[in-house]
């Protein structure tokens, strides 16, 4: 066990100050209460001393002891006990079996005699019940038989309580409140004395040893156990801190916080209530009392008073802490919170924490180092400032004084060892980006972003790239010139376009590519700078490596242009026209180019569409050229070109018959034919000069597509007829129109076409035509009918309504004349015209027509 | 000072590892240990109670401080040593007796420890642990040796118990559940058993501390409340 220094001994009362050279007179208690310090002797003398105490810059104190009055009391017994109330001014006197009350200055007994008789020993109640601040409450045991009385004691007068008789003979109490704690003689017992309930504790023998009672604070006593323990016991009869371990003969013991104390014949021991454990030993001889007074502890052997002054609990914790015993700093700095103002408390113990974690990170432990890191609330640049060259030049950061820790800096602490090096480094890396987003990082980011930053960097950790297109406070001139040194070129460009120079980016990245400086960090590269671009908003810097991402590649580097966020596009800021005119020298990105304004964006102007259309058809005739044979399947690019030319309505289609003239591309020219309404023309080509019937058929629908429904039968027809005029001798013609018929059975005009045919054509080879033109015709037919009679039923209800709203009861008087022959009406029949004329139903027959019906209406 | 919520006491004649168990469960390694001298606890946060763990000293000396430590105990749990049939037989002579002062509903576990002395727990720890028994035993120097309480006595203890408290075994978890042969060496069912009983332990402090304040009448809780003590993660 390892042993703090807690205590110092110091002398109060020296030998000769008491007694001179009287060899028989020994001190028999003590009392101290504030500055004044009295001492009892066995020949019946009371002494009154002033302590005057002198801080040390050790941080302990010496004292020095004036003399003042001392006093015989008169009798031949020693003095067995003193105790102050100093509420009161009396001091309780305890000698020849009567507590007396004497002035605490003029050491005089009170006039009134009050007194205590028949006590063998006495204890103050420390937590009394009284609210009475001018008395003392005092538990006395009896020289009677297993009694114990309690006293309430006043300035000049003594009042009892209570009596109470205890199943064995008391001989030794302390007080609680309402609890008594007695050492019988062969148990330590609790005792309510205002209820007379007991609660035994635990047994022990009084033959053996001198029992010790001593309150250490609410409700909680310590007591002396068998086998030299020291246990705690709370007025519920429950220890709750586990015992310590004293010397079988121990004498006395006190208690100053956290600290307990215990007297035996050689030595003064300390344990820490904390932890238990035992942390101090002084040697002290033939010592007999040991007390404490409202903090002071005090030792006294027979001849001499000597004070044990605590060190303050802070630099206990710091030697402590300078052993590196971490966990009974902590548990000490902890114990001591109430003992201390919070506000102080807090700062001290925030240090501690922060000291302490410093120890453990030394150790490696970073786990624990972490955690009192965190609860320290330590400046995290106290850790950063520990790896060289981490914080940035520009960082005000100086480390706190005095210092948390005892390292110049990481290669102190590790001595070198490069392996212990890297785990710090690795630690302070997961430590930085834990914290960096938590209010730990306020006021420093900068600091702790450039540090992750420089760690990223030179483990070569992806992180660094993560970190970097994130919202970061990498400050820029001192993490350039780290990434710079440690060859992170794409990392640096990175952090040139966070700081909004993507020039100084594009450059680095450029070189990278062009191979000028080496970083393999990204393969595809290339295409990053592409999809940079493509992005940036910066045209000039689009303009400045367009051509170096075109000469590259002529397709990818052309998605600078093509992949541009639209709306962008049409701010304008890019004219196709510019952006055309740059492709000049890269025909494949000026069609991919084209391509995405005409069918992509459905541009529609002419030119572009002319422009591609003219780009297609080069290639397609380059292509033509280089293979020569020819090649029955399309190429792309020509599938592309006549897909063009059957879309787009655009292009300036004579300056391309004019271009294709010639050239062998009767598809494409049955086409641009077609475009122009030349329908005769493009059919003609592609029965006549390519044979190709499906082409013709497609022809017809595409052609019509998007027309109305004569002009596609127009087209039809126009087949039908080539076919039919090249006579019965052109015998694929013939097989092609009968197939025409069969298969677009719905597009003729049957009758038309029946007229057309050669008789010489039986009805089964007709059959599908036939059946489908049957078909349609009656369908036709009959949804006409329901056309028909639909339209009636519509006829009708509107009829229906129109008569309701009109026809009302029309009443038949002699007044009302028949609006024809101008005659009353004889007979309850007449006809009512829609328009509301009356008549007679014979004059209705006679006059066929009438002004404003064309038919009778309803009878009524 | 964190006040612990509730409290198990370790009893047991000395030497049967009553310390050992503790250091193995709270600290995970099996330190050598000196005579306990007095008692000393630890506090275990199990969820959000702290269960104060009191480990005593099993010598004769120190033996009337076993009914203090007792005091209010909400489990006890009664060690001996599997390879020394009279440390069971003092659990009833000598310890029993201490937990008169416990709760009243207090918990009682019996615990063998040592089974790594014995034959067939040579054989469970070379198993679990992969290695070859008679290798694994070669290192120790205690010779493997036929257990000499068996299970069985434990439990029939167990139920001895319940006569002395007067408990009727239905309301009680059975003796299977609260019987546990361990090793504090190898570490078997160690953990099991201290879990076992935190698990059981924490409805009894709900209880207690529904029924703290007595003069506060809680409507919600007028019926019967359930006694979950077979509450063991099972």
């Amino acid at each position: 066990m390892m042993n703090i220094k807690a205590f110092t001994l110091v002398s109060a009362v020296e030998r000769e100050l008491l007694m001179g050279d009287k060899e028989r007179i020994n001190i028999e208690c003590v009392e101290c209460c504030g500055r004044n310090l009295y001492v009892g002797t066995n020949d019946c003398f009371l002494y009154h001393f002033l302590l005057e105490e002198k801080a040390l810059p050790a941080g302990t104190a010496a004292f020095t002891a004036t003399r003042q009055l001392h006093r015989h009391l008169g009798f031949r017994k020693p003095v067995n006990e003193l105790r102050a109330a100093s509420a009161l001014n009396r001091l309780l006197v305890l000698c020849d079996n009567c507590i007396t009350l004497v002035d605490m200055l003029n050491l005089e007994p009170v006039p009134s005699g009050a007194r205590i008789k028949g006590a063998t020993a006495f204890a103050l109640n420390e937590n009394p019940v009284s609210a009475d601040p001018f008395c003392v409450e005092v538990c006395i045991l009896s020289v009677k038989r297993r009694t114990v009385q309690v006293f309430l004691v006043y300035e000049d007068r003594v009042q009892i309580v209570k009596e109470l008789s205890t199943p064995e003979q008391p001989l030794a109490v302390a007080v609680d409140g309402h609890f008594l704690c007695l050492a019988l003689t062969t148990q330590y017992i609790i005792l309510n004395y205002s209820t007379g309930l007991s609660q035994d504790l635990f047994p022990y023998c009084s033959e053996e040893k001198r029992p010790i009672v001593k309150r250490i604070g609410r409700q909680e006593f310590l007591l002396a156990g068998p086998g030299g323990l020291g246990m705690f016991a709370t007025v519920a009869g429950i220890s709750q801190r586990a015992p310590v371990h004293w010397a079988e003969n121990v004498i006395g013991a006190a208690v100053c916080f956290p600290y307990v104390i215990a007297l035996d014949d050689e030595f003064i021991t300390v344990h820490s209530m904390l932890d238990q454990q035992q942390k101090q030993t002084l040697p002290f001889k033939e010592g007999h009392i040991l007390q404490d007074f409202e903090g002071r502890v005090i030792v006294a052997t027979s001849k001499g008073v000597y004070i044990l002054v605590p060190l303050p609990l802070e630099k206990q914790i710091q030697d402590l802490l300078a052993n590196r015993r971490v966990e009974e700093a902590l548990v000490l700095a902890k114990g001591a919170r109430r003992n201390i103002p919070k506000e102080k408390f807090q700062v001290m113990y925030r240090r501690i924490l922060q000291q302490a974690g410093f120890i453990q990170f030394a150790q490696l432990q970073f786990l624990e180092a972490k955690e009192l890191f965190r609860s320290g609330q330590l400046d995290v640049r106290e850790l950063i400032s520990l790896y060289p060259f981490l914080l940035p030049t520009s960082s005000s950061f100086t480390r706190s004084h005095p210092p948390l820790h005892e390292y110049a800096d990481l290669n102190q602490l590790t001595q070198g060892d490069q392996e212990k090096m890297a785990k710090c480094k690795r630690f302070l890396m997961s430590y930085l980006n834990e914290v960096r987003s938590t209010e730990v990082a306020n006021g420093y980011k900068e600091d702790i972003d450039t540090a992750l930053l420089k760690l990223y960097a030179e483990a070569d950790h992806d992180s660094l790239l993560d970190l970097l297109v994130t919202e970061n406070f990498c400050l820029l001139t001192d993490s350039a010139a780290w990434l710079e040194k440690h060859k992170k070129y794409f990392a640096l460009g990175l952090l040139y376009h966070y700081n909004n120079q993507d020039a100084a980016a594009l450059q680095l990245w450029v070189n990278i590519v062009n191979g000028d400086i080496q970083d393999s960090t990204r393969s595809d590269l290339y295409e990053y700078i592409v999809d940079f671009l493509t992005y940036c908003l910066d045209q000039e810097l689009v303009w400045t490596y367009a051509d170096w991402v075109l000469q590259r590649s002529e397709e990818v580097g052309v998605q600078v242009f093509t992949k541009r966020p639209w709306d962008e596009q049409q701010k304008n800021s890019f004219n196709p026209d510019d952006i055309i005119s740059c492709l000049k020298k890269y025909p494949k990105a000026l069609v991919k180019y084209l391509e995405h304004l005409v069918i992509d964006r459905r541009l529609q102007k002419e030119e572009y569409h002319t422009h591609l259309a003219v780009l297609y058809l080069e290639e397609v005739l380059q292509q033509r050229a280089a293979a020569a044979s020819q090649g029955s399947e399309p190429s792309d690019t020509q599938t592309k070109l006549r897909h063009l030319l059957q879309k787009s309505d655009l292009y300036r289609v004579h300056f391309l018959i004019e271009r294709i003239q010639g050239a062998g591309l009767p598809m494409e020219s049955a086409i641009l034919h077609g475009k122009l309404g030349e329908h005769g023309k493009a059919l003609h080509i592609l029965v006549h000069e390519l044979g190709d019937f499906s082409a013709a058929e497609d022809y017809c629908l595409w052609g019509s597509e998007g027309q109305d429904a004569p002009c596609r039968r127009h087209l039809f027809h126009t087949l039908l007829a080539m076919y039919l005029h090249a006579g019965p001798a052109a015998h694929e013609l013939t097989v092609a129109a009968v197939d025409l018929l069969n298969r677009h059975a719905t597009e003729f005009d049957a009758t038309q076409v029946l007229q057309l045919l050669p008789g010489s054509w039986s009805v089964q080879l007709l059959c599908p035509f036939l059946t489908g033109a049957m078909r349609d015709s009656i369908h036709a037919r009959r949804t006409t009918q329901v056309a028909v009679g639909l339209a009636r039923s519509e006829n009708l209800i509107y009829t229906y309504n129109k008569m309701k709203l009109k026809g009302s009861a029309i009443w038949l008087s002699d007044q009302k004349l028949c609006q024809l022959c101008q005659n009353p009406f004889g007979e309850p029949v007449f006809v009512r015209y829609p328009n509301g004329g009356l008549v007679h139903t014979h004059c209705a027959t006679n006059r066929h027509t009438t002004p404003s019906s064309p038919s009778p209406g309803t009878r009524t | 000072m964190r006040k612990p919520d509730g409290k198990i006491v370790l009893l047991g004649d000395m030497n049967v590892g009553k310390t050992s168990l503790l250091q193995r469960y709270m600290e995970r390694r099996f330190p050598d240990t000196v005579s306990t001298v007095g008692g000393a606890f630890y506090l275990k946060q199990w969820r959000s109670f702290n269960i104060s763990i009191w480990d005593t000293a099993g010598r004769e000396q120190f033996h009337g401080l076993g009914s203090m430590y007792c005091r209010g105990a909400a489990a006890v749990i009664l060690t001996y040593d599997v390879n020394h049939l009279q440390s069971l037989v003092e659990l009833e002579d000598r310890f029993l007796g201490l937990t008169d002062t416990a709760s009243k509903d207090c918990l009682f576990a019996i615990v063998g420890n040592k089974v790594d002395l014995t034959e067939e727990g040579a054989a469970e720890s070379g198993e679990k642990e992969g290695h070859d028994p008679s290798k694994a035993g070669g290192g120790c120097a205690s010779p493997r040796v036929p257990k000499q309480v068996q299970l069985e006595d434990a439990m029939a203890l167990y139920k001895k118990i319940l006569k002395y408290k007067m408990l009727d075994e239905k309301d009680v978890p059975a003796a299977e559940q609260m019987c546990f042969e361990t090793s504090a060496k190898t570490g078997y069912n160690v953990d099991l058993l201290f879990e076992t009983l935190f698990d059981m332990v924490v409805p009894m402090i709900l209880q207690q501390r529904a029924e703290g304040p007595p003069q506060t009448v809680d409507i919600t809780s007028s019926k019967p409340t359930k006694r979950t003590r077979s509450g063991c993660c099972a």
